[in-house]
C-alpha cells in the first residue's frame, strides 16, 4: 500500500515538471522545474519500489541511482546553459 | 580525532539540512507551477564564492541548484563567482543572504 | 482486497506518467531552440525510468532494477555530450 502512495506522488511530481516545462516561457525557469521536480520524483518511485522488494541488492542500487541522479541532475543543467549563449559569465 | 568527529557531526547536519530543502524546493515548485502567474521577472545575480577547496564549490553549487527558485548556471573558479539564476527576482537579496549562509556550513565540512 | 486497490493506483500512476510524456513532446516538437528540446529529452529518460519501475513492481521481478541504473548513465552522458556539441559548434562558426 505505501509503495502505491510513494509511487503514486513520485508520478504526480514527474508530472507537474513535465507541466512546468509547458508553462515557463524562459529556458532556464524551465530548467529550475526538469532538476529539481523530476529528480524527486525519481527518488520517491525508487524509495516505494525498493521497499516493495525488500531485499538488500535492491537497496544498494537504489542507494546507487539517488546518488547518481543527484549528482548529475545539476551538471547536465550546467552543461546546457553553457551551451547557450545567454548563461555564460563574461570572460 | 576530536576535529573528525566534529566534521562527521557537521556533516551529518549538512545531510539533514540538505533533505529538508529538497522536500521544501519541491512543495515550493508545485505550488509555483500550479498558480497562475505572478508578474515578478526571472533574472541573473552573481554570487562570490569564499570556499576553498573543489569539493566545497561542489557542494555548494549542489545546494543551490537544489533549494526553491534559485539554479546555479555558471560557475568561474579563477574569479570566484558564481552566476545564479533567480525565479524571483523580488527576493533577490534575500537569496544573497541565503547563499552566504550555505557557505558558512560548507566551510565548517571543508576547512 | 488491498492488492486490488494497490494495482488500480499502480495503473493510474502509469496513466499520470503517459500524460507527462505527451506534455514533453508537445515541448519537443514547439522548443524554440536546440536547448529546450535538449532539456525535454533529459526529462524523457526519467520518464522512461519510472515507467520501468512500475513495471517492475506490477511483474514483482527485481531483475527489472537493473535498467534504470543504465539510463541514468546514459542520459547524462548524452545530454552531456549534445551540450559540448553544441558549444563547440557556436564557438567554430
Amino acid at each position: 500500500m505505501i509503495t502505491a502512495l510513494l509511487i503514486l506522488i513520485g508520478s504526480v511530481f514527474i508530472l507537474l515538471s513535465a507541466i512546468g516545462l509547458i508553462r515557463y516561457d524562459d529556458l532556464y525557469s524551465r530548467m529550475q522545474a526538469t532538476t529539481k521536480a523530476t529528480s524527486f520524483g525519481v527518488f520517491l518511485i525508487l524509495i516505494g519500489a525498493s521497499i516493495f522488494f525488500n531485499n538488500y541488492f535492491v537497496y544498494l542500487k537504489a542507494l546507487f541511482i539517488i546518488i547518481f541522479i543527484y549528482l548529475t541532475a545539476p551538471l547536465g543543467a550546467h552543461s546546457i546553459s553553457k551551451s547557450d549563449k545567454e548563461g555564460r559569465l563574461e570572460e | 580525532m576530536l576535529k573528525l568527529l566534529k566534521k562527521t557531526y557537521y556533516s551529518l547536519i549538512f545531510l539533514g539540512f540538505y533533505l529538508f530543502k529538497l522536500v521544501e524546493a519541491n512543495l515550493f515548485m508545485a505550488w509555483d507551477i500550479l498558480t497562475p502567474k505572478m508578474l515578478d521577472q526571472p533574472g541573473f545575480i552573481d554570487v562570490e564564492i569564499n570556499l576553498e577547496s573543489e569539493t566545497g564549490i561542489l557542494m555548494l553549487s549542489n545546494l543551490v541548484s537544489m533549494t526553491p527558485g534559485t539554479l546555479v548556471v555558471d560557475a568561474n573558479l579563477g574569479k570566484k563567482l558564481l552566476k545564479v539564476h533567480v525565479l524571483y527576482m523580488r527576493n533577490e537579496t534575500k537569496e544573497r543572504a541565503e547563499i552566504m549562509r550555505f557557505q558558512r556550513m560548507i566551510k565548517r565540512i571543508t576547512e | 482486497m488491498t492488492e486490488n486497490v494497490t494495482n488500480i493506483i499502480l495503473y493510474i500512476s502509469l496513466g499520470i506518467l503517459v500524460v507527462a510524456l505527451l506534455l514533453v513532446f508537445v515541448r519537443m516538437f514547439k522548443g524554440p531552440s536546440i536547448q529546450d528540446r535538449v532539456v525535454a529529452l533529459d526529462l524523457t529518460a526519467f520518464i522512461a525510468m519510472g515507467f520501468i519501475l512500475i513495471y517492475g513492481v506490477m511483474a514483482e521481478n527485481a531483475i527489472y532494477f537493473d535498467i534504470p541504473v543504465i539510463i541514468a548513465l546514459i542520459s547524462f552522458i548524452g545530454t552531456v555530450a549534445i551540450s559540448t556539441y553544441l558549444k563547440q559548434k557556436e564557438k567554430s562558426s
